[in-house]
């Protein structure tokens, strides 16, 4: 009896810290976005002006080019680096599985991972840049024009979202890596007897075992991939004329510099639903599992 | 036993904490955006202030472009990262009004300074800032030397000028002829400003940035299109190099001139190797002054307000004495001056100092404007799609 009232009691220092820092600032977030600036209830309009902003979604790129506006940039992020990313950390996993000096390698390529992302904005703008960069350099090797990649509007999203290859795909390699090391070796011996190939086994075995180490990558790398900031502030500031811009470096600019908050709270709450319907289904499942 | 060693941790902790209180209570935090060369330059200054008032200064560095995010948060709770801080004049305006910046009317006479140097810190008669020494942004610099080499001279007409880009570009070696410095954004648009203060007039650039009249406006488009747009496409222009890279790359002959401000004197290795000329007819220069103002947060406001003044007045003297800097007080005397800056405040004799039109305007416009321009860099053919986009976020 006893412990049934002790139980709910521990859980307070938690609940008081998740009211005082995630739930009242949601709630307050929320609750600005559907303020005016001075404090009045205006419903969804502060909705409808941000998203109907150039800086959110330019339909003219479709007939001209970059930039496309934040939102659909975002969207960018996720259709090319989302399956590089998985397929790329799936990859380097098996390669270097049982590979001599593998674990040199990894620990090399985690290098990426344990860098600060302000740091990785910079060293990429530094390997796109026409004179001193690694790419516009291997270019240049091939003949190619040495040029700046990340200060054109048609290369410097695509420059982004490939150049932090390296910063992302060792969180995929080394969740991969893990997954490997537990699945029985007696599957593969018993498939090797059966005369399976090793294509088939890949396809058969090991890509299914990994299912659930594929849902947490890839949706690790969604929610990376939407709240994309501190590589893109670094290497270009969202430009040039904002054709590598994204939804947290927008609000930051409604926030910070137009200092226009209930613009930005829109911005935070249109990533907050978007984060949290691709969490929500992980998370659901895991409460299942864990009943 | 105990109880001795408990009385002496407790002795020593007092003494700690006494010591600490000592030191706190004379220890100023300025902050301010300049590091290696430049903050060198400035350090004497803040040495200078200890030495008169006794009062320790410590100096640390942050860009405006980060105080922006910062500084809003820590004053919306009462608090701030330091005592004397240098920002740009609209945020300090701004803090000013929000009543988050101590009110500096009557601390330093406004008939000292430069005229109009104190406007933007100013929010219905009161004062929240100060300016301190400025930057001119005179023109293009070139290397005397590389002048002397290959028989050039700094033109007198647009048409000399156009005619001194194509000699430059057929120079064997040189990738461009004019280097553009890239950062955030600001390099292009000192540039652009200087085309619009030469072409359009001082009255055109002081209208532009109070918004009267249109980016889109004929005139403001027949600059661009007449006069910037043909040499980017022409590749007079470098593509944006981020800056202190292009400096080095100009320096060592990569390209011919370079469109910086007037720091750049203290950032070479031989100054007196460096000319520079404004673009022919160029009737407005652009000064470009650095702006300080004391959070109503500090804890040492009377210590904060002797600092701020100190640098408002004598620091400027002891600044310009490091080159690079050109004083807004006025008393600072011309002999102060290494000869090269001596050189550069002559450009402005008969011409309108006009005030930095992003660092004026601030807010969203400053970023926007910088992007765009990098835009229209690498695109010039998208020069209406820019100027509509600025005219969007124009004031």
């Amino acid at each position: 009896m006893k412990e049934k009232f002790l139980r709910p009691l521990f859980f307070v220092p938690a609940l008081v810290l998740l009211a005082a820092f995630v739930i009242y600032p949601v709630v307050n977030t929320v609750w600005l976005s559907f303020l005016s600036p001075d404090g009045n209830f205006v419903a969804l309009d502060n909705y409808a002006d941000v998203l109907s902003q150039q800086e959110m979604v330019d339909l003219r790129g479709f007939q001209r080019g970059f930039p496309y506006g934040a939102l659909i940039h975002n969207f960018m992020w996720l259709v090319i680096h989302l399956p590089l990313t998985v397929l790329a950390g799936l990859a380097l996993a098996i390669l270097l599985r049982g590979v001599r000096g593998g674990s040199i390698i990894k620990s090399i390529v985690f290098l990426g991972m344990v860098t600060p992302m302000i740091v990785g904005g910079i060293i990429l703008r530094f390997m796109f840049d026409g004179s001193i960069g690694i790419v516009p350099g291997i270019a240049r090797l091939f003949g190619g024009s040495p040029e700046t990649l990340t200060a054109y509007p048609e290369t410097a999203l695509l420059s982004l979202i490939l150049g932090s290859l390296w910063l992302w795909v060792p969180f995929g390699m080394v969740l991969y890596s893990a997954g490997l090391e537990t699945i029985p070796s007696e599957v593969y011996e018993a498939a090797m007897i059966d005369g399976a190939k090793p294509l088939s086994m890949f396809f058969n075995i090991t890509f299914p075992l990994l299912r659930p180490i594929t849902e947490v990558v890839v949706t690790m790398t969604f929610l990376w991939d939407l709240k994309i900031f501190d590589v893109v502030y670094a290497a270009t500031m969202g430009g040039p004329g904002g054709a590598s811009n994204v939804l947290a470096l927008q609000m930051y600019f409604y926030a910070f510099r137009k200092f226009d908050f209930n613009s930005a709270a829109v911005v935070a709450c249109v990533l907050m639903l978007l984060t949290t319907a691709v969490a929500a289904p992980m998370m659901i499942r895991s409460a299942r599992e864990a009943r | 036993m105990f109880k001795r060693i408990l009385l002496v941790a407790c002795a020593l902790l007092l003494v700690a904490t006494c010591a600490a209180f000592a030191a706190d209570a004379k220890t100023l935090t300025c902050i301010g955006p300049w590091s290696g060369a430049e903050m060198e330059a400035f350090v004497p200054v803040l040495q200078a202030f200890e030495k008169e008032t006794g009062i320790k200064v410590d100096y640390r560095i942050y860009r405006g472009e980060d105080l922006s995010a910062q500084l809003p948060a820590q004053f919306s709770a009462k608090t701030t990262p330091g005592d004397v801080i240098f920002m740009w004049s609209w945020f300090i305006a701004k803090q000013g009004e929000a009543g988050h910046a101590l009110e500096l009317t009557g601390l330093i006479k406004d008939g000292d300074y430069l005229p109009g140097a104190l406007d933007g810190l100013k929010v219905g008669g009161k004062l929240y800032g100060i300016a301190y020494t400025g930057k001119v942004k005179p023109g293009f610099w070139y290397r005397k030397s590389f002048f002397q080499k290959h028989g050039l001279t700094p033109p007198t007409t647009w048409e000399e000028f156009v005619a001194l880009l194509d000699k430059i570009a057929k120079i064997p070696g040189i990738k461009a002829p004019i280097v553009s410095g890239d950062s955030v954004g600001w390099p292009l648009s000192d540039v652009t400003e200087h085309f619009i203060a030469t072409f359009g007039g001082p009255q055109l650039h002081k209208e532009l940035t109070a918004g009267t009249i249109a980016w889109t406006d004929p005139v403001v488009k027949g600059i661009f299109e007449g006069r910037l747009v043909p040499l980017l496409k022409a590749k007079r222009f470098s593509e944006p190099i981020e800056w202190t890279q292009a400096l080095e790359l100009w320096w060592q002959g990569d390209y011919g001139l370079y469109f910086m401000g007037s720091w750049i004197t203290g950032m070479v290795k031989d100054p007196s190797d460096l000319g520079v000329f404004s673009l022919p007819g160029a009737r407005g220069i652009v000064f470009g002054a650095d702006y300080a103002f004391v959070p109503a947060y500090t804890k040492h406001p009377e210590e904060a307000k002797k600092l701020i003044q100190f640098l408002a007045t004598k620091g400027q003297e002891i600044q310009v004495t490091k080159g690079g800097h050109i004083a807004t007080y006025t008393k600072v005397p011309l002999d102060a001056y290494p000869p090269v800056d001596r050189g550069v405040a002559e450009l402005l004799t008969g011409r309108v100092a006009l005030s930095d039109m992003d660092d004026t305007i601030g807010g969203e416009f400053q970023p926007t404007f910088w992007d765009q321009l990098k835009l229209l860099w690498v695109k010039p053919d998208r020069c209406t799609e820019v100027l509509e986009t600025l005219e969007k976020k124009a004031p």
